[in-house]
């Protein structure tokens, strides 16, 4: 899918020869070996591959949570090697919603005060947050969970809870770790049946999934293998939906 | 900055463990506790020994053979009493006569025979009280008032008559149930006829104010021989003409005894300040050791807050990654612990502040003295408690802030 003729403009996410390399005492794990992947408005992406390839550290990498060791990383055009750190606080906060595997929801908040974090950090008044914060919940159909701690929910619900926490900002990026690696698979296709209408909507998706009926809703699927892309291919179903 | 997002955070997460919030706090609120109670204390005692001895205080000073230091320090008392002139009723006269800016002068004379002894009278004995000889004007400098009967005249003065007026104690212990006016009683192997009776004034220190028998000085120096040196004590009519009586008062007497311009005095003045002043040296060291003391309990609570929120990071690693990802900055997250540890520590203040009212309380119940916090120490030990927090909060707030986001999300708590 990559089109080298393209402006980095035209891309939501393109990397140049990504590497992240671990060192482990003397020993160096090398993660990613120079991934290049181009993300384009309003594609919907799978990232497959076996454990340890590599998918969850090119997610971080994207997500402007974990610094590369070598190669380009361009954010909506932006290059975020050379971002400081607040600024690179403050993409994570506007630009990107992320879905982790285990949730990572503050235990002791609510389903709200959960889903107005994101707002917080971005200075929104509390009146807005609140307003903000159900409309997050409402596109998630939380609602009535709102004053419910996490701990109080199910698995299948709290993970509905991070997608609004996800949303609740507007981000030009939705990443997801094994968004659905926790639930079952009634659970996993309600999730899924959420970001579909989430992309519908406009956002871009990237999730990371190990199971092939998950990979199917996205309309291109990037296998890695060992650090590298391996395979990137259009599925059935971006025929049917583009 | 997210304030009340940090202090919601910072009373969720005492409230979570309000068992370790408050043995934590323990330093804290120990130190403040002993801080504020000293502090109010010292104001209380300060207060009632001002208005006590003040009254005769603030207007008044006292001219003595000795003065205060060689009261208090041995080796000069030594000298001076082979140097210091004893003071005669003839000195009292003079001075009576001679210096013009008090308004009233008295003359006193404690020492000799019976100075505190017992008393007899109705039946009943008593032992402890003060008896001293007087001047009538002796009245006008005192702190007591008459409640029965009369104080002390010129009659009396002059004729030596065998009257005395007494302290409140001696009627409560001697005459329980019957008008002392008119009776009798022996003190110092004499008999005296009560004529007056003063009002009340408590107790300093346990040691009460209404123990004692005035009489006629004039009768005190008959029965005693004449050798006992006699105190002068003086009255202005505002605060400021002291310094300049005590002046006159002081030429006037380096006159009498023919001192030259570079020996020193052989006499004492003593004025109220003096005592004062005393008293404030004596309450101002307790005060320092007790802040000295509250010093060290504040480092080591502040120390215990320290290690307490260096816990809470760690603990909470995983949500400062969380809060991270969303998009806090480091200053966020410092400010976060930051405002914790504050909040933390000033509650063990306002604990502390509440603990040294109920102690002040109870011992304004219990004595005389009229403690109370005031708020300028309230005010201050929240000030300083919650400085502690913010300072051993730096470190480990500062520890938290440095988190890398995916660092702290990996984290196993
Ligand atoms: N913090 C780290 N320190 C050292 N090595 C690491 C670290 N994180 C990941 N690795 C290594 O990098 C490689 C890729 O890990 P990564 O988590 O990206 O795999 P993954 O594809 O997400 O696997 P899974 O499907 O099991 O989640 C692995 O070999 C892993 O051991
Ligand atoms: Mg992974």
């Amino acid at each position: 899918m990559a089109t080298p003729a393209a402006t980095p403009h035209e891309f939501v996410i393109r990397t140049e020869d990504l590497w992240k390399v671990y060192a482990m005492g003397a020993e160096q794990v090398s993660a990613l070996r120079g991934v290049n992947l181009n993300i384009r408005r309003n594609e919907y992406v799978a990232i497959m591959g076996p454990s340890g390839s590599g998918k969850s550290t090119l997610m971080n990498l994207i997500g402007c949570l974990d610094t590369p060791t070598r190669g380009q990383y361009w954010l909506n055009g932006q290059s975020v090697g050379e971002l400081s750190d607040d600024e690179l606080a403050y993409i994570r906060n506007k630009e990107i919603g992320f879905v982790f595997q285990t949730f990572n929801l503050l235990p002791r908040a609510t389903a709200q005060h959960n889903v107005e974090l994101p707002l917080i950090y971005a200075g929104v008044p509390s009146a807005e947050r609140t307003e903000r914060a159900l409309e997050a919940l409402r596109k998630v159909d939380l609602v009535d969970r709102r004053q419910h701690k996490p701990n109080e929910l199910s698995g299948g619900q709290r993970q509905r809870v991070a997608i609004a926490r996800a949303l609740v900002n507007h981000p030009s990026l939705i990443l997801a770790d094994e968004p659905t690696g926790n639930l079952d698979s009634t659970t996993s296709k309600e999730i899924m049946g959420v970001f579909d209408r989430l992309w519908e909507q406009g956002n871009v998706i990237v999730l990371v999934t190990h199971e092939h009926d998950i990979a199917e809703y996205a309309h291109r699927v990037i296998h890695i293998r060992d650090g590298q892309i391996a395979e990137d291919r259009v599925t059935a179903r971006a025929a049917v939906r583009t | 900055m997210h304030i009340r997002e940090a202090i919601r955070i910072a009373f969720e997460s005492l409230w979570a463990h309000k068992l370790r919030s408050f043995l934590t706090l323990l330093g804290i609120i120990i130190s403040i506790c002993t801080l504020v109670a000293v502090v109010s204390l010292v104001n209380g005692v300060n207060f009632y020994v001002a208005t006590k001895i003040g009254r005769l205080g603030l207007n008044t000073f006292s001219l003595s053979r000795f003065s205060l230091h060689e009261y208090t320090d041995r080796q000069a008392y030594m000298a001076a009493v082979k140097r210091n002139p004893i003071l005669h009723m003839a000195d009292y006269e003079y001075l009576k006569t001679h210096a013009k800016l008090p308004v009233e002068t008295a003359a006193t004379i404690f020492s000799g025979f019976n100075a505190t002894g017992t008393v007899k009278a109705n039946g009943q004995s008593m032992d402890q009280v003060s008896l001293r000889g007087v001047t009538p004007s002796d009245i006008s400098m005192s702190t007591f008032e008459v409640a029965q009967g009369r104080f002390l005249d010129h009659f009396d003065e002059e004729h030596r008559t065998m009257v005395a007026f007494i302290g409140p104690d001696l009627v409560t212990h001697l005459f329980p149930d019957v008008n002392p006016l008119g009776r009798h009683l022996i003190a110092g192997g004499h008999r005296f006829r009560i004529i007056g009776v003063a009002t009340r004034q408590g107790n300093v220190f346990g040691n009460s104010l209404d123990q004692f028998i005035l009489i006629p000085i004039s009768t005190f120096r008959k029965l005693n021989g004449n050798q006992d040196s006699i105190g002068i004590s003086f009255k202005v009519a505002n605060s400021s003409l002291i310094t300049p009586a005590i002046d006159e008062v002081r030429l006037l007497m380096r006159a009498r005894h023919h001192l030259n311009y570079y020996a020193k005095d052989d006499f004492g003045i003593i004025g109220s300040s003096a005592v004062m002043d005393l008293w404030h040296r004596l309450t101002g060291s307790i005060a320092a050791v007790m802040v000295g003391v509250s010093a060290v309990f504040l480092v080591v609570g502040g120390i215990v807050i320290m290690n307490i929120m260096l816990a809470a990071v760690t603990e909470r690693t995983r949500e400062v990654g969380i809060r991270k990802a969303l998009g806090a900055r480091r200053r966020d997250m410092l400010w976060q612990f930051l405002i914790e540890s504050a909040v933390l520590s000033s509650m063990g203040g306002l604990i502390g502040i509440g603990v040294a009212w109920l102690f002040t309380t109870v011992a304004g119940h219990l004595t005389p003295i009229p403690f109370q916090l005031p708020l300028s120490a309230v005010i201050v030990a929240l000030v300083i408690s919650t400085a502690v927090g913010l300072f051993f909060g730096i470190y480990p707030a500062a520890k938290a802030a440095k988190l890398e986001p995916i660092v702290a999300l990996r984290a196993e708590t």
